[in-house]
């Protein structure tokens, strides 16, 4: 079956939507106004390389969404909608895309936009010297690119894969001109050139990176709110590590947009009327406790429920996040469609906990009123990121700790830094675990709970830290992957997440929360539906 | 140490030997000596952070391709430690290390991709900047708490005592926050983050200079009160010197070499009091790069860091002794 999408469709739909954004869009009010210099503050760590094919983590994201952009986008919706490349088709067998790029789009250093240039990128993404990881992984089925003509690349594929498109939306997959490729990679990673609206002027370490206005920029996403050139001069973007001095930044008027809200200063920034609040939850997963399926005691079905049932979640997230974030029953964010939520497999009950840890056997009690069975104790492991975990969920996770306290669990919480964090996993000694996973598509279920997903990379890293190992689910996961069919994988990933659900191998708490705040002189900002970055191509100062 | 300023803590303190003839030399020795100690921190100081970064756990193949967690291939890993000399074994990555530590190369930063010299080049001057004008300030405060409490007489003197153990006491994060809710979010005085200009470096000046103005402060007031009542005191107002003069010409000349004394442990304590100021206040500098190399587990950036760190406290200390005996003629008296 020939699948075919055209620019026309997702134009309509665009102009529809002007200014999305998944929750509080920003009013654009009176019009817009060019010019001016927004100076942005990140919270996030400053990347080593502003080339997001390098590495790939989220704050080479956040900025290379201001000069580099992918083939293809989504809307609000989760449609997948014309980006670089105007349409696309797929084979019948699925190991072949078709992608017809944009006419007359020319990189920042004059490079035109051609086949050659997804063939380079590509290539890049894939040569071991990149040492991309994000990128590298989401292509991981793919096998080439072929140049069928100046506009029109076909990428082949050893396996169809359903989430392909997903994947190139992502900002790690992000086009790059081939000839500024072939520069050494400190210098492409000192400023990347793309065919964004803005491009990188110059990179002032440990203070801030200027992007200056692409003038002959030609290739907004299809639903953007405008076409030619961006409205700001150009954007300072700065890294202010500390949170309490960047809310003070932002109020004091030094800088216009930060991000990494935290749930306190967004309570606080909603008495002022001089702030606006963009929620823009991250793709990928919800941030979820996940239970370590493979030990004593979470080898246990009815151990891992009586542990969900013992968690009072709600009570915790209400009084921690004060609003901010809504609990979540499901395995996927809430801005991914195909996600599947079940709110009675996560009610809070302690009486029907305290009956299933007596059916599993952990009938006995020590000393401090812990469970015990054969003498061992009922504890559980808990390494805690601190790089990974904001202050909020951390205490979050020791009001956990006291409730499922009184159902006799012990819970040992571990603080640790990145390193050894990830080093506790690979050597499987944790039986509860809080990772968040960043990409887009409900395909990240394949990477959270098939089989494979517990093998480790060379690194020592895996996802699949439940350890989920069900032939079922992998066989639902991999049948998921080759379907064409958009129904039938939405079932299939639907009874995926059922059987992950019911098999209490994890305790969905939130969506990995992304705030912004933002001045209320910057109008027409949004968050860019694929992972949630922020897009100022439509974005002008008001003052 | 410079502190012991009252006359009878000097003649049991000769090591050495008294009656010994001493050569004119003696000064060449002493800075000899000093060197030859200098020599030794710096590599036991480069020989600890070598080994004491390598027990975090994790590969530091992984900080090059990508930071902890990254889901680089084996090629991405295999590659990364061929660039970077860790299919070694340690004691060979150990002797290779010390051999470019002496050609001054302190190699180059995993995170960044540049030469670790560069990286500390770039961010020396905002840390340095940082430093001396805190320096500077606590220094004028530490004076004036030291002057009133002084000439003002016991209520004076209990008011500052109390001001400059509070100051000594608070720690610089608190002091940071504190400031820009009052002068930058509730004022809107001062900007909160570091802005071309001298505007941006009064707080995080501040914030260093009040805690280290608290230890100056108790040590200048101490000897300038003991020089007050000293014998030599005494003897500038028989020659008939008035009060100004005893106490800007003679007493306030002690109280500036227990200061002195205390500049290299002021540098230590402001190179530690950078990591957190420029972290909050956003500034470039070393102390920034140090938590981010730190958090990052980039080796040849922590290392080249701490060992410069070192270096710079070994030159500081040794002038600070070097300027106490220009300017106390008794430590001279007792070398000849």
């Amino acid at each position: 079956m020939h699948r075919r999408l055209t620019s026309l469709l997702a134009t309509t739909a665009a102009a529809a939507l002007l200014v999305g954004c998944t929750a509080e869009a920003t009013p654009a009010s009176g019009d817009p106004v060019t010019g001016g210099t927004l100076v942005y503050a990140t919270g996030d760590a400053e990347p080593t390389c502003l080339d997001p094919h390098v590495g790939g983590n989220y704050p080479q994201a956040l900025i290379a969404t201001q000069y580099l952009e992918s083939l293809v986008s989504k809307d609000t919706d989760g449609e997948v909608i014309p980006w670089l490349a105007d349409s696309w088709q797929v084979s019948d067998d699925g190991l072949s895309w078709e992608f017809t790029l944009k006419e007359g789009v020319t990189f920042t250093d004059g490079t035109p936009l051609t086949s050659a240039a997804v063939a380079a990128n590509v290539a890049h993404v894939q040569d071991p010297a990149t040492a991309s990881s994000t990128g590298y992984l989401a292509l991981a089925k793919v096998t080439g690119v072929e140049e069928v003509d100046e506009l029109t690349a076909r990428i082949t594929l050893s396996s169809p894969d359903s989430g392909l498109l997903d994947s190139l939306s992502q900002t790690w997959l992000a086009i790059q001109s081939p000839t500024a490729l072939e520069r050494t990679q400190e210098e492409n990673c000192e400023a990347p050139v793309g065919t964004g609206p803005f491009m990188v002027e110059a990179w002032d370490r440990q203070e801030s990176v200027t992007l200056s206005r692409n003038d002959d920029y030609s290739s907004p996403p299809a639903d953007a709110a405008h076409t030619g050139a961006a409205y700001l001069d150009g954007i300072e973007w700065r890294f202010i590590p500390d949170s309490a001095s960047r809310y003070a930044a932002l109020q004091s008027g030094t800088v216009d947009v930060i991000d990494n809200v935290q749930p306190d200063t967004i309570v606080a920034a909603e008495d002022d009327d001089a702030i606006d609040h963009i929620d823009a939850p991250r793709p990928g997963a919800s941030n979820r406790l996940e239970l370590n399926s493979s030990v004593t005691p979470f080898d246990d079905i009815l151990v891992r429920e009586a542990f969900i049932r013992s968690a009072n979640v709600d009570d915790a997230v209400s009084s921690l996040f004060f609003g901010t974030a809504e609990r979540s029953y499901s395995a996927l964010s809430s801005v991914e469609t195909l996600g599947v939520s079940d709110e009675s497999l996560f009610e809070y009950d302690p009486d029907a906990a305290n009956d299933l840890l007596d059916e599993a056997g952990w009938t006995g009690r020590d000393a401090d009123g812990y469970r015990t069975k054969d003498g061992e104790t009922l504890a559980l492991t808990f390494p805690v990121s601190t790089n990974q975990s904001i202050p909020a969920e951390q205490s979050l996770f020791e009001q956990l700790q006291s409730t499922a306290a009184e159902t006799g669990f012990r819970v040992d919480l571990e603080p640790l830094d990145l390193a050894s964090w990830y080093a506790a996993l690979g050597e499987n000694d944790y039986d509860l675990v809080s990772a968040p996973y960043t990409k887009v598509g409900a395909d990240v279920l394949r990477i959270l709970f098939d089989t494979s997903g517990t093998v480790p990379a060379p690194s020592g890293y895996f996802a699949n830290h439940a350890q989920v190992k069900d032939p079922e689910v992998d066989a639902l996961l991999a049948q998921a992957s080759a379907t064409s069919d958009a129904g039938e994988r939405a079932e299939l990933y639907a009874e995926v997440q059922q059987r992950v659900l019911e098999g209490f191998y994890i305790l969905p708490l939130y969506d990995q929360q992304n705030h912004y705040l933002h001045s209320t002189d910057v109008q027409g900002m949004r968050a860019l539906p694929t992972v949630s970055t922020p897009a100022l191509y439509d974005a002008w100062l008001g003052r | 140490m410079a502190g012991s300023l009252t006359p009878t803590a000097h003649p049991t303190a000769r090591p050495g030997g008294a009656g010994r003839p001493r050569t004119r030399l003696p000064a060449l020795r002493w800075l000899l000596l000093r060197l030859g100690g200098a020599v030794f921190v710096v590599w036991a100081v480069a020989t600890v952070t070598f080994f004491a970064i390598r027990l975090i756990p994790g590969d530091p193949a992984e900080a090059i391709v990508g930071g902890p967690g990254s889901q680089a291939s084996d090629e991405a890993l295999a590659e990364a430690r061929a660039d970077y000399g860790l299919d070694q074994p340690l004691p060979v990555q150990y002797l290779q290390y010390l051999g470019r530590l002496l050609r001054g190369d302190l190699g180059r930063s995993y995170a960044l991709r540049d030469d670790v010299t560069t990286v500390i080049g770039e961010n020396v001057g905002g840390t340095l900047t940082l430093a001396v004008a805190s320096l500077a300030l606590a220094s004028v405060i530490a004076l004036a708490l030291a002057v009133w409490s002084a000439r003002g007489g016991r209520a004076a003197g209990a008011v500052t005592s109390l001001l400059e153990i509070v100051a000594a006491a608070v720690p610089h994060f608190w002091l940071a926050i504190s400031l820009i809710l009052l002068f930058s979010s509730t004022l809107g005085w001062l900007p909160p983050v570091s802005v071309p200009g001298p505007l941006g470096l009064v707080l995080p000046v501040v914030t260093l200079a009040l805690p280290l103005s608290g230890f100056l402060g108790q040590v200048m007031r101490e000897s300038l009160l003991t020089a007050l009542s000293s014998p030599f005191v005494l003897a500038a107002r028989a020659r008939g010197e008035g009060d100004s003069g005893v106490f800007w010409r003679h007493a306030l000349r002690h109280a500036a070499i227990p200061a002195i004394g205390l500049a290299g442990w002021a540098f230590g304590a402001l190179i530690s009091g950078a990591v957190v100021v420029e972290t909050i206040f956003a500034r470039p500098g070393i102390g920034r790069s140090l938590l981010s190399a730190v958090q990052g587990r980039d080796v040849p950036l922590v290392t080249g860091i701490v060992i410069s760190v070192a270096i710079v406290y070994m030159i500081v200390t040794t002038l600070t002794d070097l300027a106490d005996r220009l300017v106390d003629p008794r430590l001279r008296e007792e070398a000849r």
